[in-house]
């Protein structure tokens, strides 16, 4: 790649780039290259995600209404519902901020031109592929009504045609999700450039590092898991249904030995994103580092000891509820840590309200109720109470959606730029992002009370007994209306998205004034990332960092930062 | 006054006296934001852990959210030039703030669990109520043998509810009471709660199922009703013997008991099998396929089909599978997996034990008159029937 070497490091056109490097849809279709295998992700979970989006507004559509609606049956509602969790999940939130952003930011931050497996990396895109091709056939095949969590015995015994299928294509995306992870703790152990130690690597990585040890090591289970239970529905084989002599409380612990870690794949790399945002558009070094990067290392581990607050009514035994209780308590704190860390770096920042910022702050703002509600559901108590209403709903999608979602959309945003080399229009940015977190909170937050005041989840009905229509009505209505609104939100982020593609101004390759090795390269980035492996210091380091006026960008005065770096002014 | 309308008359009476609450009667409702009325002894605790952590959330997300919005306000971006400086680290504030959240969590913890103690730890005095759910409704079986629908408890005595599941996984939830229990099949799980005040039968508490158990799920909704020592007594040994109670009131006319009978009987089988021809999740009791209603469909000749194609007949006559029609209806009911009707799958559990001969008779008797019976199920008379 000599040609590189005689490219000017920053140039007003590029002469090529990774998007143009090769053309045709076969460069794509076999790639080996991390950016584009990270965007193919990208586009597949960004139309996951609108599947499971309308999936979602079917329900809430539904729950406008008490009673049975003549266009939709009980069975078409309890395949709606189930379908939404399983896109969201397994194809949309798992794979989103690991295999779609992940893939392309983590060789770049890490200054390497490729992961180190390139060709697993490609194949673990194809498993996705596969994965969510048995997905679409099970619909094909009669669809599946057994809640995202396939509980035994329904799920043995359920007459839905399509449960084996989906149940092959969540065994195919676990491996798919495993490989990514195993590519990226080789890529992080052994690619890293010299002077990034460990505690100088950007916590994005730390993140996605702890996160990976999360889909290695849990993910197995889940295969087993539903291996398992396909061989129960296919040959007979009485594992988990008891008419059978299995017992389904056992299928319980193996599903969330792998799910609640699950929660964690999810929601770490998430935090990662924020890490970044709130640091790079504050414009100051993170705070507290070190406490960061561990409290991701202890939620991955406290991850793998708290399944069973899932299962305090489940039957299993009160001892054991009395310790799981006590164990989910653990991985309060080092959350409840990374919290005060952001707030903490925000203290005599610089603050910038870019899009990806106001998703950052919306981050802290959901998360930190998401936490919260949390503490409830694990206390015994309140849970037995609250479990498997609404309550619960609420709480998760403050977590999962309200947490881990709008990070990944706003390290979407955060990284665009660098992705497509364009600029989307920042107007509609901040319009689309309030429209969001305004929606969000209509329809999340009311879910609260309707779990406090009894309405259970996966309901289809809520108006058999007197009274019921009158007490839940308000809320549905109120959560339904907000659920339009946020539909609105993100369908304005993909028109201007999409818009910025074919007219968005050209990205500077430091549009925001970060200081890790991603902004040091052409937006977008060269088909190698880097003509020689760069030297780094702090990434968290923004005394380098000069405004230009010509690129109407940032650049990092690279000797600058290099040399506080050696003298230890960063920390 | 016409047959139809003393039978109405007569039903309605019946309803009130002895099968089971007020058919118009309201539910408990609570002014309260938060939680619904809190009935059972374990509310006032339960609640209180609920506000107190509430209270410590409320202090901690506006902490948070207003130290959020100060200091994007504060430090926002002044020009192009963003380098800013401020502390990296800070080791006792960073410390403060790992510990002094895990010594609120073991306090929270603490109360929680403390209150969860005293709901596994069951009085042995308690009196017991054995608990049947099943694909979509529940059975309440009291200790002399009673069964009702809704759910009946004496006032003032810690009850215990020892359950069991007939197929999928159910959950017994009365949020009123603030009690919940994975119904499970396959083991026995328990919950207890004392009530003091009672309800009547003219209000009750809700009783929902929480776990997904399919298609009704959210049909799996029944009353509590809270009834006075001397009115639950009473009522339980009436619930006992209500069909000896009806013959005991008609000697003259054996007709009146399944009349009267059916409805009551048949709504445990309404939510599978409807009585007007409508697909349900099992065949319907009416005409649906041509071959006429369930007893007209098994009589010599019918052409009604079971297992894959087999015609009923060969299964019921002197010598064959079944003596009589009245034998094949049984079986269908104690063993409903033994044959199955063509085009339904195999979901309909055993009701062996849950229904006594003289109530599997009455149902039998509905089927063989079922022209007399709304589409609900209401006895309505011969002479209604033919005028529509």
């Amino acid at each position: 790649m000599t040609t590189l070497d005689a490219r000017p490091t920053i140039a007003a056109e590029a002469p090529d780039n990774y998007l143009t490097f090769k053309r045709g849809l076969l460069s794509w279709l076999f790639t080996l290259d991390h950016k584009r295998i990270g965007v193919m992700y990208l586009a597949a979970v960004l139309v996951s995600f609108f599947a499971g989006g309308v999936m979602a507004l079917l329900v809430r559509t539904k729950l406008l209404f008490p009673g049975e609606v003549t266009w939709m049956t009980a069975e078409q509602y309890n395949k709606a519902f189930t379908l939404h969790g399983a896109i969201m999940v397994f194809l949309v939130i798992i794979p989103s901020i690991p295999a779609a952003l992940g893939n392309f930011v983590l060789p770049i931050m890490l200054g390497a031109k490729d992961v180190a497996f390139p060709r697993l990396n490609l194949f673990s895109f194809y498993l996705w592929v596969l994965g969510a091709i048995c997905a679409v056939y099970s619909l094909v095949a009669g669809g599946f009504d057994t809640g995202w969590t396939f509980y035994t015995p329904y799920s043995t015994s359920s007459q839905a045609g399509g449960i084996i299928p989906v149940l092959v294509g969540v065994f195919i995306l676990g491996f798919s999700s495993i490989f990514t992870g195993v590519n990226f703790i080789v890529t992080i152990h052994k690619l890293r450039p010299p002077g990034m130690t460990w505690f100088r690597m950007p916590l994005f990585l730390w993140a996605v590092y702890a996160t990976a040890i999360i889909q290695v090591l849990a993910t197995p289970v889940l295969g087993i898991t539903v291996a398992l239970l396909v061989i129960e529905r296919a040959f007979n084989i009485g594992i988990f249904d008891p008419s059978m002599g299995g017992d389904p409380v056992l299928f319980q612990h193996f599903f969330w030995f792998y799910s609640h870690p699950a929660v964690y794949i999810m929601i770490l790399p998430g935090m990662g994103i924020i890490s970044e945002i709130i640091s790079v558009h504050s414009h100051r070094h993170i705070f507290g580092f070190r406490f960061i990067a561990f409290s991701s290392i202890a939620i991955a581990i406290f991850s793998f000891l708290v399944w069973g607050h899932h299962m305090f009514t489940s039957g299993q035994s009160a001892l054991m509820n009395v310790l799981f209780s006590a164990i989910t308590f653990s991985v309060a704190i080092p959350s409840a840590v990374k919290v005060f860390n952001w707030l903490a770096t925000l203290y005599k920042g610089s603050i910038s309200l870019n899009t990806p910022m106001l998703y950052g702050l919306s981050f802290i703002f959901l998360f930190t109720i998401g936490g919260l509600t949390g503490i409830p559901l694990a206390v015994l108590s309140t849970d037995i109470h609250l479990h498997d209403t609404y309550f619960v709903v609420a709480h998760f999608h403050y977590v999962m959606m309200g947490s881990a979602l709008i990070a990944m959309i706003g390290g979407l945003h955060h990284w665009w730029p660098k992705m497509f080399g364009v600029m989307y229009s920042e107007f509609w940015g901040r319009i689309a992002c309030a429209l969001v977190f305004i929606g969000f909170n209509l329809t999340f937050f009311t879910q609260f009370m309707l779990g406090s005041q009894g309405m259970p989840r996966r309901y289809y009905t809520y108006d058999q007994l007197e009274g019921m229509a009158e007490t839940f009505k308000i809320y549905h209505h109120i959560s339904t209306g907000g659920s339009y609104i946020m539909a609105l939100g993100f369908v304005i982020t993909g028109i201007y998205l999409l818009h910025s593609l074919f007219a968005g101004k050209k990205a500077p390759a430091n549009p925001w004034g970060g200081a890790s090795l991603e902004w040091q390269c052409t937006s977008p980035p060269p088909h190698d990332n880097f003509s020689k492996t760069p030297r780094v210091g702090d990434c968290y380091d923004f005394s380098a960092v000069r405004w230009d006026e010509k690129q109407q960008g940032y650049v990092v005065d690279a000797e600058a930062h290099a040399a506080s770096a050696s003298s230890g002014k960063g920390h | 006054m016409t047959l139809s309308h003393s039978i109405t008359s007569i039903l309605s009476q019946a309803g009130s006296s002895m099968s089971s609450g007020a058919a118009d009667a309201t539910s408990i409702r609570s002014d309260e934001f938060w939680m619904p009325a809190g009935a059972s002894n374990f509310a006032a605790e339960i609640d209180w852990v609920f506000h107190f952590i509430n209270y410590i959330n409320y202090f901690f997300f506006l902490l948070v959210v207003g130290i959020m919005v100060y200091f994007v306000w504060k430090y926002r971006q002044k020009g192009r030039e963003v380098y800013a400086r401020g502390p990296n680290h800070n080791l006792p504030l960073e410390l403060g703030w790992t510990i002094l959240p895990t010594i609120i969590v073991v306090v929270i913890f603490f109360f929680g669990f403390k209150g969860y103690v005293s709901m596994r730890t069951v009085p042995a005095d308690a009196y017991q109520i054995d608990v049947t759910a099943q694909q979509w409704s529940w059975q309440f079986k009291y200790p002399n043998g009673a069964t009702s629908a809704d759910l009946y408890v004496p006032a003032g005595k810690p009850v215990k509810l020892v359950m069991r599941s007939n197929d999928v996984l159910h959950c017994l939830y009365i949020p009123d009471f603030r009690v919940k229990q994975d119904v499970v099949p396959g083991r026995y799980t328990t919950m207890w709660f004392q009530v003091d005040e009672m309800t009547g039968e003219e209000k009750f508490h809700r009783l929902y199922c929480t776990e997904y158990c399919g298609k009704d799920h959210s049909r799996m909704n029944q009353r509590v009703f809270v009834l006075g020592e001397v009115q639950f007594n009473d009522w339980v040994t009436k619930q006992g013997r209500w069909l000896e109670e009806l013959a005991k009131k008609y000697p003259d006319d054996p007709s009146m008991i399944w009349k009267i009978g059916a409805s009551r009987l048949y709504a445990r089988c309404a939510s599978c099998h409807t009585l007007d021809g409508k697909a349900g999740t099992g065949p319907s009791w009416g005409n649906y396929d041509g071959s006429g209603d369930i007893w007209a469909r098994i009589q010599p000749g019918a052409v009604h089909k079971v297992d894959g194609g087999k015609p009923v007949q060969t299964l019921i006559g002197p010598g064959k599978e079944y003596e009589t029609p009245e034998a094949y209806l049984r079986a269908s009911i104690l063993n409903p997996g033994q044959h199955i009707v063509d085009g339904y799958g195999n979901v309909m559990p055993t009701f062996k034990g849950q229904l006594r001969d003289p109530e599997i008779d009455v149902l039998i008797d509905m089927m063989k008159n079922l022209k007399e019976f709304d589409a609900k199920g209401k006895y309505i008379g011969g002479a209604t029937a033919a005028a529509k």
